[in-house]
């Protein structure tokens, strides 16, 4: 057991640091912020993950064949941590799921298109799995996919498609055998947003975000839009959500409001009064406790991918500690800060009126990507072997 | 960066594993609690001749020296298989000791005690707690005051473990009556069989062996100082630290065996026609104790590095104390529940692991304490 990175590791971690202070202006966060509520990748953003990706640091961890450097995959958690460490609200979730699907399942064809665009960011993948009849029961999809000449035709609903205003491709499921098992007759096409047929309306979220309803009306792909084999889609997928959740983007989403909680009752005047309280220091202490088992918990699931082990429940053990953990952190600061914690923004706003977005944030941590329950029933059918009903 | 056991780690695991599987099954756990020393010495001398005694004691004393994460292993196991004998009041006492002899820092009996405490050929323990049930430096107030070369004590000493059957206890004392902090406490070797010394068992929660001990008028001689005079908090410290956190080990080490006995009767015990492991109420009970007694493992090993690296431990063990008490027994309890009424029966064994892991709990300072141990930590007003 080892806890700490190596020397080389704290190098890269100063190189990133460095990079943060000289590159990320306050403008650039306040586009992204603006970018996360809804009005799309600004400029200074492209120019930004361009500058990212000129250093290499956008799937470092790949093949060098496919834009990567074949770095430590510890670099890459150090980097998406000061990323998120900074308040630097940039998605690479793409990076962490879709592209080693394309990796492992893609065509020649594929990977030498699509792996070199995504280190540039030239593509982008909203993700299109949910339907209005389930996300949780993501295998019993109803949209349709079907073999017409030389491509498919594909025509459904995905509902909570994040980022589908500005991003270049779904990364989307659909059925392609209605008669099969459920799981068995999914497959996964990579289709850009622009083609014909494809409609996007937003749903506002109350953390002052957006997400979207993608509707599919007689799309058109050829066979090529295809990412592994035809009814083989549900495999690729299962396992790049599983990796997807963890890694330290995610377990930064879950400790973020308790770092923020802790330094405005360390720095801020009115929270250095508020912190005298020996409750609330006993409840922040408790908070930092189990914070502390969230970080872990990154890092026992990336000890074990690192050594090529697909964890069996440890990531959605993680899934759920964390989110449920940033759920009691904004419900204890709540507590803490009283009726401040509701002021959305203004002069009086504690941090901005950062309290109560994070308040919002957290609830939906612990559905989105898999909700806790699901995570709990995968724990004890994979992690503990317990029977099927 | 690599939080799972290596090699080595794995091969301690298990080694300690494999031989508490095959030597100490329950009726040998069971045993103690009506036996009056409340120690089974057969597997404290297997113990010793597999050099488990000395597992993490320097080599000239016949130990083996491995890094303190590799005994928090051991401490692990040993919990797992409730194993009936005072291995945490002897490693603690022992790794201070050399933490003293090491630093030059303490009279000679220390230092001829630990050969003999790595071949378990002397058994020590150590005497800290005092009317408060917390753990910080104030609860010390048993008197020592000077005496020619020496000291002579007076007041008492709670919950000492193995106290009678041992053959030395290192006993926190105050030597400066004037300071009621970090100051004026030093660490003294005491034989308890010494003229002035009484005690009385203590029936607990565990059915292990702990005493009150008084001490009127009791000399001790300088010969037996360890640390420095009025300097023992230097050496306290961190033997706390590393008490916490082979005390979480041992919690870990129970906890999740009960709760893997719990997963075990989930998957056979049948109710309403189905084995009740396929209720998704059972389940996700389950899921949580994994998740739970798994947070509470890494958080131990985390401080255990910390202590094997010499890095600063105080915050490290801190969390793990206060999230392994409190986690642990909230597994313990689910564990309890899953099982139903044999829970409460005293020939079914599960009671065996929730009694000891929930006594474990409870000792070594409070989890509210060690919150504030947390929160100074992180600079709070």
């Amino acid at each position: 057991m080892d806890f700490g990175f190596s020397v080389e590791n704290e190098a890269f971690r100063a190189e990133v640091r460095a990079f943060i202070t000289d590159n990320v202006s306050p403008e650039i966060v306040q586009e992204m912020k603006d970018g996360a509520r809804g009005a799309g990748i600004g400029p200074l953003t492209r120019q930004l993950i361009l500058k990212i990706g000129e250093r290499g640091w956008i799937g470092m961890s790949w093949p060098k064949e496919y834009g990567g450097r074949e770095a430590d995959i510890i670099d890459q958690y150090i980097f998406e941590e000061e990323l998120a460490r900074a308040r630097v609200p940039l998605n690479l979730g793409n990076f962490i799921e879709q592209a080693p699907a394309i990796m492992k399942a893609g065509t020649e064809a594929q990977k030498k298109y699509f792996l070199p665009r995504l280190v540039k960011g030239e593509v982008t993948f909203a993700l299109g799995y949910s339907e209005p009849s389930g996300g949780t029961d993501l295998a019993s999809l109803k949209t349709r996919a079907v073999e017409e000449g030389d491509g498919y035709v594909i025509n459904g609903q995905k509902v909570f498609t994040t980022r589908a205003e500005s991003s270049s491709h779904i990364y989307l499921m659909a059925r392609t055998d209605p008669d099969a098992p459920k799981h068995k007759g999914i497959s996964i096409f990579l289709v850009p947003m622009d083609t014909p047929g494809i409609t996007v309306r937003p749903l506002w979220t109350l953390p002052g975000g957006r997400t979207n309803e993608v509707f599919l009306e007689d799309v058109r792909v050829p066979k090529d839009a295809m990412l592994g084999e035809k009814n083989g889609g549900w495999n690729i997928g299962a396992s790049a959500l599983n990796l997807g959740r963890a890694g330290a983007r995610r377990y930064c989403i879950y400790v973020s409001p308790f770092e923020d909680l802790l330094k405005y009752l360390q720095t801020d005047d009115l929270g250095r009064e508020i912190a005298k309280d020996p409750v609330t220091q006993d409840k922040v202490a408790k908070l930092y406790c189990e914070a502390q088992v969230a970080r872990l918990f990154t890092m026992r699931s990336l000890s074990m991918v690192r050594r090529g082990q697909n964890p069996p429940y440890e990531i959605s053990s993680e899934k759920i500690w964390g989110p449920e953990f940033q759920v009691r952190t904004t419900e204890a600061a709540s507590q803490i800060l009283g009726a401040y914690h509701q002021l959305w923004d203004g002069a009086g706003a504690p941090d901005d009126g950062n309290f109560p977005r994070q308040y919002v944030n957290a609830m939906v941590s612990t559905f989105g990507h898999g909700s806790t329950q699901v995570m709990r029933t995968a724990i004890a059918r994979r992690g503990l072997d317990l029977p099927r009903e | 960066m690599d939080v799972l056991l290596n090699d080595d780690e794995e091969m301690i695991r298990d080694g300690v594993r494999r031989f508490f599987t095959a030597e100490c099954d329950t009726d040998r756990v069971r045993a103690i609690e009506d036996d009056e020393a409340r120690t089974d010495p057969e597997l404290w001398r297997q113990l010793a001749e597999l050099g488990w005694l000395g597992l993490a004691l320097p080599s000239i004393y016949g130990g083996s020296e491995v890094p303190f994460t590799q005994l928090t292993l051991l401490f692990e196991e040993a919990g797992r298989a409730l194993a009936p004998v005072p291995l945490h009041p002897h490693m603690v006492a022992a790794l201070t000791l050399a933490e003293a002899v090491q630093r030059d820092d303490c009279g000679t009996l220390a230092e001829s005690l630990l050969s003999d405490a790595c071949l378990g050929e002397s058994l020590l323990t150590w005497a800290w707690n005092e009317r408060l049930p917390n753990m910080g430096p104030e609860v010390v107030t048993l008197g020592a005051v000077a005496d020619g070369n020496g000291w002579r004590l007076q007041g008492s000493k709670q919950m000492v473990e193995a106290f009678e059957i041992a053959d030395y206890c290192l006993v926190a004392a105050r030597t400066d009556a004037s300071q009621t902090g970090d100051g004026g406490i030093t660490l003294l070797l005491v034989e308890p069989g010494a003229v002035g010394i009484s005690s009385n068992a203590q029936r607990t929660l565990a059915g292990d062996r702990q005493s009150e001990v008084r001490f009127d008028n009791v000399y001790v001689d300088g010969d037996a100082l360890v640390g420095r005079v009025d300097a023992g908090w230097a050496l306290a410290r961190p033997m706390l630290e590393r008490a916490m956190v082979l005390n979480c080990a041992m919690i870990v080490g129970a906890t999740r065996r009960a709760a893997e006995r719990a997963f075990d009767y989930a998957r056979e015990r049948v109710a309403f026609g189905h084995p009740i492991g396929s209720f998704q109420a059972i389940q996700h009970t389950c899921a949580d104790m994994i998740t739970w007694v798994d947070g509470a493992e890494l958080l131990t090993r985390e401080a255990a590095w910390h202590i094997a690296q010499g890095m600063d431990a105080a915050l490290a063990a801190a969390a793990a104390k206060s999230f392994t008490n409190e986690r642990c027994q909230m597994v313990l309890r689910e564990a309890n529940q899953i099982h139903g009424g044999y829970a409460q029966v005293y020939e079914f064994d599960q009671q065996l692991w929730y009694r000891r892991a929930a006594a474990w709990s409870m000792r070594l300072g409070t989890s509210a304490e060690h919150r504030r141990t947390v929160a100074r930590a992180l600079d709070l007003p």
